[in-house]
């Protein structure tokens, strides 16, 4: 199906008809179902649904007859599965498409924000921004993989956790430079700024103090969760409550006062 | 290299390419009156006069004579209420000059919406108002189907 797609594109570049909005309508449409093999002929591409390539300002805006819908109906984005057996060329004219699309969409909201109207289907942007960031993860990929062929590295930015200003972990990532670490006296400088000094030591105490009361209310919380579970239903199944509950002690909770209901327990039954 | 990671600039050539480039260019009303052949964009902010410029060529295929860019300082506001302060991000924004004979008039997408909402609105208010009648066709025999009388 894919094939036959990346056909249709070729073909139709040939033929000078280029449908930006085509490649973001779903890549499965019925039209786009028909065999390779009929596509070869002039007259399949006439029935192509095409429209003229727009080689000026107006490939900024909408088609016409959008104007003044208040809907505009398209399929869905592209998947990282449908993307990753599409060729590196294909993928760079789609990466083109998508580019453009956005474009489209993003003066069209502008517009209509400014003349307080509502932009028909915002959620195209979206589908676009999903389809790209699949694009990029798909190349990506690819990258990883042809680095880690020649060079036994994955070619990705290095990154190394740091301590920032603030004496808290960040993780940095690297970058090049012109000049040499010990050349480097503008960064020499910035290095001296360090973190240290009462204020920030303070600072460090709270925040970590912060830190240890979320983790510890959120402990609670799903302790009291399983007694008051373990009250209102006594036979429940330990087993699921190990499951959904990895951290607290279940065994050990089973004895609690709270965990006893309301009633007298039947002893000796 | 990964596809959002680019080595320093080094002279000489050959340069490297941007693959897959992120910037994005809108195309915006111009506030003030503009000579038929200059454009406005609202342009990625990082994006400098030479990437305005190679973008449109490239990509847009459009003929490019000049471009100008500034950044526009965002909207800075006090809340009447609580008196603190917000502002709108920065905006670069991009004047291209494209050739003399070219001219571009910004189209005006809302004229017909108004009409076509008349329309719409028209044929709501009919099947609202067949409706009504049907209701009091059937007011004295309640639970009969619309096609037992004419």
């Amino acid at each position: 199906m894919s094939s036959t797609l990346i056909k249709c594109f070729n073909l139709a570049k040939a033929a000078g008809n280029v449908t930006v909005r085509r490649f973001l309508a779903g890549p499965m449409q019925s039209w786009q179902a028909c065999s390779a093999l009929a596509l070869q002929t002039p007259l399949a591409q006439m029935q192509m649904h095409t429209s003229p390539v727009r080689r000026d300002l107006m490939e900024f805006f909408d088609d016409k007859k959008n104007w003044s819908e208040t809907e505009v109906k398209v399929g869905r984005a592209w998947r990282t599965e449908e993307l990753r057996i599409k060729s590196n060329k294909d993928l760079h004219q789609l990466w083109f498409v998508l580019l453009k699309e956005r474009n489209m969409l993003m003066t069209m909201e502008h517009e209509c924000n400014d003349k307080m109207e509502t932009f028909p289907s915002p959620e195209r942007i979206d589908k676009v921004k999903i389809s790209m960031e699949n694009l990029e993860t798909v190349v990506r990929e690819r990258n990883k993989a042809y680095h880690l062929l020649e060079t036994g590295e994955t070619g990705e930015r290095p990154q190394k956790p740091v301590q920032n200003a603030l004496g808290l972990k960040i993780n940095y990532k690297t970058c090049e430079h012109a000049l040499p670490p010990f050349m480097n006296l503008k960064w020499i400088k910035s290095r001296n700024i360090g973190f240290g000094g009462r204020a920030v030591n303070r600072f460090l105490l709270k925040y970590r103090e912060k830190l240890y009361n979320a983790k510890r209310k959120a402990k609670n919380r799903s302790r009291n969760e399983v007694m008051m579970i373990l009250r209102r239903n006594p036979n429940f199944d330990l087993g699921v409550l190990r499951r959904q509950f990895p951290d607290v002690d279940v065994e050990k909770l089973r004895n609690e006062d709270k965990v006893r209901g309301h009633y007298v327990p039947k002893v000796g039954v | 290299m990964s596809t959002r990671w680019y080595p320093i600039y080094q002279r000489g050539n050959p340069q490297l390419r941007v693959f897959l480039p992120n910037f994005w260019m809108k195309l915006i009303r111009p506030t003030e009156e503009q000579p038929p052949n200059v454009v406005t964009f609202s342009v990625s902010m990082e994006m400098t006069k030479y990437d305005v410029r190679s973008y449109l060529e490239k990509i847009y295929k459009l003929p490019v004579v000049d471009v100008r860019t500034r950044i526009a300082l965002g909207e800075t506001k006090k809340d009447q209420t609580y008196g603190y302060i917000t502002k709108k991000d920065d905006v670069k924004l991009a004047y291209v000059t494209l050739p003399r004979e070219e001219s571009f008039v910004f189209p005006d997408f809302f004229s017909e919406k108004a009409e076509k909402q008349a329309k719409e609105e028209k044929s709501l208010d009919e099947s609202k108002e067949g409706f009504r009648r049907f209701l009091d066709r059937n007011k004295k025999r309640p639970g009969t189907p619309g096609w037992f009388s004419i």
